[in-house]
């Protein structure tokens, strides 16, 4: 019989596996983007410095250090080179995060999508949890799969002179860096998102946090007051992630001094959103 | 639900709201602030309480709230739409958050949509909807995981009539022939009453009432509405001699019978409207008034609403 003809029926479930749902959120967050032409442009450009990268480390590889004369850090394949390539990211971080992550939870508060999510049977971990996904995502396609393909990359080409180092070590000191950094990241932009209900007041407050603080750090940095520094919000990860990688600090700040900055944001991060996601709006 | 106290910060909302509803068309009633939609969203487990016990479908939802909503749909009466996703996109969107396979999902939000009268317009954004397509959608919403339980907040707000009949009609189909529970929350008496078996009225975060729709039928004092000509004096003395009240009314008498004193009226539930008719028809024989009409008048439920609110 024809579905118009039957009317309401019951739902019989099928042997298929049910999803849970911060997997649920996860994966139509990250599809709706994609379907945006100007943002997958967005993200292949992302991939134009490790495509640079990529051609300076074949050079240097296979003609030598004259490459050196060329690039400098662009064609060091030691773990310092790969954290200073995903520092050098943080242009397209900050755009990208922006446009997918601003109205993650602005939209769903303008729109009174909370009401319906936590109408279901989820909780606010699977919610934020599954928002930060997206971001992580996101975050993860321009520095962390970058970095895996420029590893992989040097040591097809030459694996002799690259070693099991480039092929397990740097990805997988890559991938816990990413992931504390895209986990923090995610939080205190869904933080912000949780804030307002319109994605573009979002993206002014995400601006002044990330392009406003680094302007303050580089302007204190000029006047010599190192410890103003430690307001430069996404150069705290790089200095974190020397620690990682064993490598110079990029700003006159202590690298674990840079660790409780971080923890303190994404401990900030999270008491907003546990008091700012819930599905009844107060209204005074 | 038991002793439900709720406050949004120090405001009092709920004061000692107690009650149990068995599965059908219920009918949530109260004016403008009483505390109908924070009533549902604490049926919801949405927000804490500040004292008292909600159970729904045996769960208690200070602790087991996301299992119940599991076999729970809400429609809410603002928003609720997930822009930048086609109809059936969010349907099948809501039925996997529910715990339902992808795959189930899908099809499922398909049938729905079918049901509540969008499957012409599944595909289209549903940002672009007109606000009944809005409200239908809603309603497909809440309905893709079968639940047991229906939470519908003023759903016929902002519809046309006809738009208005029609989503009526499908709540209607799910009450009684669907076997779902509806929990209708709205201030229009007359969707409570074209769907409705039983009524629950809230004034100031307070129950008021809850009983059937009918039930002001069942009520001990009856009006009725009687014509006729002939020896009028001697009816009304009559009618007196009975304990009845009569009031004119233009060209009918309102004769308000108090059923506990008439004999064989009062049964188990409730009194015999006929027997009221039947008391009368005897009064009018005794004293040779002929009767052009007696009928009972109905008592509606704005009448027996404004009572109890403004009681």
């Amino acid at each position: 019989m024809p579905i118009y003809e039957r009317g309401y029926t019951n739902w019989e479930p099928s042997a298929g596996r049910a999803r849970p749902a911060w997997w649920v959120i996860a994966k139509r967050g990250i599809a709706e983007p994609l379907k945006k032409r100007w943002l997958l442009v967005l993200l292949l450009a992302a991939w134009v410095p490790a495509i640079v990268k990529a051609a300076m480390i074949y050079v240097k590889l296979k003609a030598g250090d004259i490459a050196d004369l060329l690039g400098g850090g662009w064609t060091s394949i030691d773990p310092a080179g790969f954290l200073a390539f995903m520092d050098g990211q943080r242009f397209f971080v900050f755009v990208l995060l922006a446009i997918v992550g601003a109205g993650l939870i602005a939209s769903d508060r303008r729109d009174n999508g909370l009401s319906l999510y936590f109408s279901r049977p989820l909780g606010l971990a699977s919610y934020v949890g599954g928002k930060s996904l997206i971001i992580m995502f996101y975050y993860f396609m321009v520095t962390l799969a970058p970095v895996y393909a420029l590893c992989l990359f040097a040591y097809v080409i030459a694996p002799e002179a690259t070693g099991l180092e480039l092929l397990f070590l740097t990805p997988l000191r890559a991938t816990l860096y990413c992931t504390l950094v895209g986990a923090s990241l995610s939080l205190v932009l869904l933080a912000f998102s949780s804030l307002g209900k319109r994605s573009i007041f979002v993206m002014v407050w995400w601006a002044i946090m990330v392009m406003g603080t680094e302007t303050i750090g580089a302007i204190a940095e000029g006047l010599g007051q190192d410890s103003v520094q430690a307001v430069n919000f996404l150069g705290q990860y790089h200095n974190a992630g020397t620690v990682i990688f064993g490598a110079e600090p990029r700003l006159a700040v202590n690298p674990l001094v840079s660790c409780l900055i971080l923890v303190a944001w994404t401990v900030g991060a999270i008491l907003i959103l546990r008091k700012q996601i819930r599905p009844v709006e107060v209204v005074s | 639900m038991s002793n439900l106290n709720f406050a949004y910060a120090r405001d009092p909302v709920l004061k000692g709201v107690e009650f149990t509803l068995e599965k059908r068309a219920i009918g949530l009633l109260g004016p403008n602030g009483s505390g109908k939609t924070t009533l549902l969203r604490c049926l919801l487990g949405q927000v804490p309480l500040a004292s008292g016990e909600v159970s729904v479908l045996g769960w208690d939802m200070a602790s087991k709230a996301r299992i119940a909503r599991a076999g729970l749909g809400w429609m809410p009466e603002t928003g609720g739409i997930i822009p930048n996703m086609s109809g059936v996109g969010v349907v099948a969107y809501m039925g996997e958050l529910s715990g339902m396979p992808a795959r189930d999902a899908m099809q499922r939000a398909h049938e729905v949509l079918h049901y509540v009268g969008l499957a012409d317009e599944r595909y289209r954004m549903c940002d672009k909807y007109s606000q009944g397509m809005k409200q239908r959608l809603k309603l497909a919403q809440a309905l893709v995981h079968d639940p047991d339980w229906l939470f519908l907040d003023e759903p016929t707000s902002g519809l046309d009539p006809r738009g208005r009949v029609a989503i009526l009609e499908l709540i209607g189909d799910l009450a009684r022939n669907k076997g779902m529970g509806v929990i209708l929350s709205t201030h229009l008496l007359a969707d409570v009453e074209s769907v409705c078996e039983e009524i629950i009225v809230l004034r100031d975060g307070q129950l008021m009432a809850q009983e059937r729709v009918d039930a002001g039928n069942r009520e001990p004092r009856q009006v009725f509405e009687v014509e006729g000509f002939g020896d009028e004096e001697a009816f009304r003395q009559g009618l007196s001699a009975l304990g009845a009240k009569v009031v004119d009314d233009k060209r009918l008498m309102l004769v308000t019978l108090d059923l506990t004193k008439i004999v064989g009226a009062a049964h188990e539930g409730g009194f015999e409207t006929s027997a009221g008719v039947k008391a009368i028809l005897g009064v009018a024989a005794q004293n040779d008034f002929a009767l052009r009409r007696v009928r009972r008048r109905p008592v509606t439920l704005a009448e027996e609403f404004y009572r109890m609110v403004e009681a």
